[in-house]
């Protein structure tokens, strides 16, 4: 029997190992199949992540005059009193978001953990809301004539309510769509942000996250090294949510002597491995690990220039990170807080609710204590950043408040269920999950 | 073709009611569209729409009665997709059934419609009177409780399913027509205009506006009317004379038996 010879390219060779130890007795054995199946799954899905074709989505670049752009906020704009009141816009929006999260996003949470099908559905479904068109510019097909921090941080904790993994996926196109409305250059948003925009649904995503102890956002250790005309990418990220379906991904890279920057990496360019993660509660967010060897770009891939890198504009980015994820802890910690009511108040023991004992009425009262202290630091950033002023530093006590709490509410609201709360007929155990990696996710951007 | 909506605001349902001075207290209410409302506007919109084209059949509009500074329902109506609407600016204190029937009834006329759709009663009162008297004062055909509503564009009449106790009523109605819509109505087949393919099937349900579309409601045409301006007089002809929640319900008992159970009925409830 004739053997085909492997092909000469890397990929073709990875294929054909694949295919031979598939094919071996010691493959097919019983105690071996699943590990088997395993190896086959995530060894195909990398070899067709890093075989996808160079995209064509992007060939067409629309021009864009500076007028196009979107306006930044002038600090004069700011509200004379303190007023968290919404617009009647936001509060339309809040209504129909918190009922996509209660009808799609919540049931869907725990088959997304093991379905790509049902993710894919999903994601499908939150596009069709137009959910990145609120941050490109009018005129490239968007709905955004300024900045949008604020609404896109009320969008951020509605579907953080539905389910926090699914939110942190659904937002990586709108973080990509984000990035470059503020940052990019005509050109890359003439050719990125009216197809981000459409209506067919374009998977973007964000690798930010680096796999090591002690990860800071400003200080990455992957590098873009100037060569000629190009820039060469090297480095590893982790927890990239959709990477492996994504048709344009955002690297942060450090540029030596410059700092740290973004680069427009499309799918199919040489040189990116991805490789789908297993995580405690992520999965609903498809994240993936993304190895990026010798990677040439263009010196075009480098989002922005000077003009649009301030010295204060990375840190205005991580910012926005930090609060868009904050958000979303917001979302599913009152998701925790308005199950916990609902079941304490119906939960009978000793003949009455469990509510009506004080152990369990103060927690549910702490949690939703703490849960406004973090909502209100988070929209003070938010509110602060749409209104053009600084909002670093108070983005930044959102995060770390967020983290915290959130984990601890999560605990706390397991702990309210009793034994319910560790057993998977109730959500309180994937919220706890996923609220332990508020920590960790990066490159959800408002 | 020419649809008109009647939309509704009412207090959150799910809210525990409160009580004031010998009637509801809705001053912290929070306002919700009411439900059957949302599903008037499916309806239209369904009627009027060639699904997956943005070709319209019909112009759609929604109407509601309600302070014209509290009117977030109807933006939220324009963002499902309706064309425009018509505010008539009032207090609920001067509204009754008959006030809200003869605006609607005048709002019709003026705007000349073909087909006006009407939720079957709102969630508040559950008068289910507004469709009926809204035909009548207009003198046109009605179909109540539609559970599915087939179009005949060439004939000019709807052919209007009602879910009855023995089956399915059919009735045949020549425009213009009064429809109140039930629950039904928003199920993945239940309209069908002649143009969009009898096949399609429609997500189960009200649809959810999308942020283009609460975007570009903000830019959308909403006329702001006061019950003078369609000459008609404020609510009279009916009186509340009081509201107040229903007796507490005294707490249950366990019965150990089918017979203890029996005896109890017979004896104790006397129902047997």
């Amino acid at each position: 029997m004739s053997r085909r010879k492997p092909n000469s390219s890397p990929l073709g060779h990875l294929l054909h190992v694949l295919g031979e130890y598939s094919n071996s007795p010691l493959a097919q054995h019983p105690w071996v199949r699943k590990l088997t199946d395993n190896v086959m799954y995530e060894g195909m899905k990398a070899a067709v992540s890093t075989g996808k074709q160079v995209s064509s989505r992007f060939s067409q670049v629309v021009k864009v005059l500076p007028g196009d752009l979107l306006k930044r906020p002038q600090t004069s704009s700011r509200p004379s009193a303190f007023d968290l009141s919404l617009t009647e816009e936001q509060e339309v929006t809040r209504e129909m978001l918190q009922r996509f999260a209660g009808d799609v996003l919540r049931p869907h949470g725990r088959e997304a953990e093991t379905s790509d099908a049902c993710i894919s559905n999903v994601m499908g479904q939150m596009h069709d809301l137009g959910l990145t068109a609120i941050t490109v510019p009018e005129s490239l097909g968007g709905l955004a004539q300024e900045p949008v921090p604020m609404s896109a941080t009320l969008i951020a904790e509605d579907l953080g309510f539905g389910d926090f993994s699914l939110a942190v996926a659904g937002l990586a196109p709108l973080s990509v769509a984000t990035v470059l409305s503020l940052f990019g250059t005509a050109e890359q948003q003439g050719k990125y942000l009216p197809t981000l925009a459409d209506e067919a649904y374009v998977p973007a995503t964000v690798a930010w996250s680096e796999p090591r102890a002690q990860f800071c956002p400003h200080n990455l250790h992957t590098t873009a090294h100037r060569s000629g005309e190009h820039y060469i990418l090297d480095g590893r990220k982790t927890l990239v949510p959709l990477a492996a379906d994504a048709e344009v991904m955002l690297v942060f890279a450090q540029v030596a002597g410059v700092g740290p920057r973004v680069f427009v990496v499309e799918a199919g360019t040489p040189g990116v491995t991805i490789t789908r993660q297993r995580t405690m509660g992520l999965q609903a967010a498809a994240p993936c690990a993304v190895t990026l060897s010798g990677v040439r770009v263009g010196a075009d891939a480098l989002v922005g220039n000077a003009e649009t890198w301030s010295p204060t504009a990375f840190d205005e980015l991580v910012a926005r990170a930090n609060i868009g994820v904050s958000a979303l802890s917001v979302g599913t910690c009152r998701a925790i807080l308005e199950y916990v009511i609902e079941y304490c108040n119906s939960r009978v023991a000793f003949g009455e609710p469990v509510s009506h004992r004080q152990a369990v009425a103060f927690l549910i009262a702490d949690i939703a204590v703490e849960l406004d202290g973090m909502r209100l630091l988070v929209y003070r950033a938010a509110s602060r950043a749409q209104h053009g002023r600084a909002f670093v530093r108070e983005a930044h006590l959102a995060r770390v408040q967020c983290v915290e709490k959130a984990m601890q509410l999560a605990s706390d609201g397991l702990q309210l269920l009793g034994g319910h709360g560790y057993v998977c007929e109730h959500p309180l155990e994937r919220w706890y999950r996923q609220m332990r990696a508020v920590a960790m996710v990066e490159g959800v951007i408002v | 073709m020419k649809i008109l909506v009647t939309v509704k605001r009412i207090p959150d349902p799910d809210e525990s009611l409160k009580f004031a001075g010998g009637g509801l207290d809705t001053s912290s209410s929070k306002w919700v569209p009411n439900a059957f409302d949302e599903y008037a506007v499916e309806t239209a919109l369904r009627l009027a729409e060639v699904a997956g084209k943005r070709d319209r059949l019909a112009e759609v509009i929604v109407m509601s009665i309600c302070p014209a500074k509290q009117r977030q329902h109807v933006t939220q109506f324009l963002a499902m997709g309706a064309d425009r609407g018509v505010v008539v600016d009032a207090d609920d204190s001067e509204l009754d059934t008959i006030a809200v029937s003869k605006a609607i009834a005048a709002v019709a006329k003026s705007e000349g419609v073909d087909l006006t759709i009407v939720g079957k009663l709102s969630q508040d009162n559950e008068g289910n009177q507004v469709a009926q008297r809204v035909a009548g004062l207009l003198n046109v055909p009605q179909a109540g409780f539609a559970a599915t509503v087939k179009w005949d564009k060439n004939a000019g009449t709807l052919d209007v399913g009602r879910e009855v106790d023995d089956g399915v009523e059919h009735k045949l109605v020549p425009l213009p027509a009064v429809v109140s819509v039930d629950l039904r109505v928003v199920l993945p087949t239940s309209i069908k205009n002649g143009v969009t393919a009898d096949s399609h099937k429609y997500q189960e349900g009200p649809r959810l506006a999308s942020l283009r579309g609460i975007t570009m409601a903000k830019r959308k045409k909403v006329k702001v009317l006061k019950l003078s301006d369609i000459g008609v007089s404020s609510a009279g002809s009916e009186q509340v004379v009081a509201v107040a929640p229903p007796p507490a319900r005294p707490s249950g008992q366990i019965v150990g038996s089918v017979e203890e159970l029996h005896e109890k009925l017979a004896k104790e409830a006397k129902v047997l």
